[in-house]
């Protein structure tokens, strides 16, 4: 019970600080292209897929795929498709 | 005469160049029907082969492998020794075609049927609707969201090593029902969310939990939820926190309130220190099912036992992605597993293992891996019961190859 209450006590503090952050309108991923939020997210779960690999289509059946398994923001998911469709 | 020359002289040229514009004006419609013919042709061909908006995809993925391996098991001081190999070992051995259906960017139909060596089955069929953004309502049979094992890193061709680690996918069902997930933004950082209400587990004659079960057994329905938050603008970390209550027992019996609680902590953390590529993941899972009896299928008897399991894993794995030539496709990864389950029960233990790897990568969804396992078990099974089964080793190398279809 201890080991819970010690994870939980510390992703409490995760999500405090993440609410103090919440008043700052997000400018990072607007800011960010299509071509690095695609290097940056897409290899967190396996290797980042070339944009060679599939075609326009495949890629926006692939990007809401991928939303649903990496609960990307939808600005993300258009991004990094509208880059891998190039 | 004179005045009929003069006429002639001004008519003539006058002919000459209407004639000339008649011939160019011929001409010009000979050249544009033919344009015209080979622009319509083209646009015939550009509407046969119109995109439209709905898509249809197959993908999936296939492992095979081979794996040999020594098992030891000691018991009130005799120790036996087994030695066996096979080609499609448990969890080797899989082809798994998934169907995309996508309609526009609303929806999204999946799909997979699975072949292994457990014969077939389906591995998730379901259909989500992208109802608003960040808001994506999912309805059929899923994977739930506890932990991130099960949903993200299963897959053979993306996990780094050739076997799971224990229990830790296991606790995670695939069930019925619907489910609620998305992701937001948060200031520099990001959350996600991902709730679901299933039918719900169903308690087992000794006292363990199975899922998927098309036809609940009560009228109580399972809740899992998963928040997870990625602290970093880069998104390189990721850390979760999950739950699933439900009561567990069947309906009508002295059971049905027996409830069943998981908890889940998961984190992934990949970044890029050049030319390394670094890759730490780990979950850990704890379940605690009410104390109930159970009867001891020898003679008829009642036992009980405080059914509490926990199952965690810390992998780490290194790849030089940013180097030239060959050296960046292999990938090194090291995993360490611990699977407990209920002491006095029927079929407790401690169990560890250590698992080694060495992959090579032939394109970003093609693997080859070279895996290495050292299992160690205790059993904590209850001796006055006669489960008791003694410690257990085994080392296993697996020759694993998983292809992303
Ligand atoms: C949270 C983990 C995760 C992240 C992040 C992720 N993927 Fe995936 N991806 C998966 C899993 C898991 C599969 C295996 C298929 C499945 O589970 O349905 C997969 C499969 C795929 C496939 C194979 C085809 C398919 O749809 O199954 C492609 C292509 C792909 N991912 C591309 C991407 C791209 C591009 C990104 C970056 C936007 C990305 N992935 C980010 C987890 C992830």
């Amino acid at each position: 019970m201890k080991k819970i209450f010690v994870i939980v006590i510390v992703l409490t503090g995760f999500v405090f600080i993440a609410l103090m952050n919440s008043c700052k309108v997000s400018q990072k991923v607007s800011m960010k292209t299509g071509a690095q939020l695609w290097a940056e997210n897409c290899q967190r779960c396996h290797n980042t897929p070339s944009p060679s690999s599939f075609s326009p289509q495949q890629w926006e059946t692939v990007g809401l795929h991928m939303q649903t398994r990496a609960l990307l923001t939808d600005e993300e998911r258009n991004k990094i498709v509208e880059f891998l469709k190039q | 005469m004179i005045q009929g020359n003069k006429l002639l002289k001004i008519l003539l040229p006058i002919g000459l160049l209407l004639m000339q514009s008649f011939i160019a004006t011929a001409q010009q419609t000979v050249v544009d029907s033919s344009v015209l013919d080979r622009l319509n042709e083209l646009e015939k061909k550009v509407a046969s082969t119109k995109p439209g908006e709905d898509h249809v995809m197959i993908v999936g993925l296939a492992t095979m492998g081979f794996a040999t391996y020594k098992t030891t098991n000691t018991l009130n001081g005799t120790s036996t020794v087994t030695k066996g190999n096979s080609f499609p070992d448990a969890d080797h051995f899989e082809l798994s075609p998934m169907f995309l259906w996508r309609h526009g960017n609303k929806f999204l139909v999946e799909f997979e049927p699975s072949f292994s060596n457990n014969g077939l089955s389906v591995n998730w069929a379901n259909v989500s609707w992208f109802a608003a953004p960040g808001l994506i309502i999912r309805a059929g049979y899923f994977v739930l969201p506890l932990g991130t094992y099960a949903k993200r890193e299963a897959a053979g061709w993306i996990n780094k090593l050739a076997t799971d680690p224990m229990g830790v996918a296991d606790m995670t069902p695939t069930d019925y029902g619907v489910e609620v997930s998305g992701g937001q933004p948060l200031g520099n950082m990001k959350f996600n969310y991902d709730f679901a209400l299933t039918n719900g587990n169903q308690l087992q004659a000794d006292g363990t939990i199975t899922s998927g079960n098309i036809v609940d057994n009560n009228n109580n329905k399972t809740f899992t939820g998963r928040l997870g938050l990625l602290p970093f603008s880069n998104s390189s970390l990721e850390v979760g926190v999950s739950g699933m209550f439900g009561k567990v027992g069947d309906q009508g019996s002295e059971q049905l309130n027996t409830m069943a609680k998981v908890y889940a902590f998961d984190l992934n953390f990949v970044k890029l220190y050049k030319p390394i590529l670094v890759n730490i993941k780990a979950q850990y899972n704890i379940q605690d099912i009410d104390k109930v009896y159970y009867t001891n299928p020898s003679d008829s008897s009642l036992y009980t036992f405080n059914n509490h399991t926990t199952a965690y894993f810390v992998q780490g794995s290194i790849r030089p992605t940013g180097a030239e030539g060959f050296i960046k496709n292999i990938e090194l990864a090291g995993r360490y597993t611990s699977f407990n389950t209920p002491t006095n029960s029927s079929f407790g233990s401690d169990q560890h293992t250590i698992t080694v790897g060495l992959n090579y990568w032939f394109s970003w969804r093609t693997v080859f891996k070279v895996t290495y396992e050292s299992y160690k078990g205790n059993s904590t099974a209850s001796k006055l019961l006669g489960f008791y089964s003694g410690t257990t080793t085994t080392n296993t190398l697996f020759i694993h190859f998983a292809i992303q279809l």
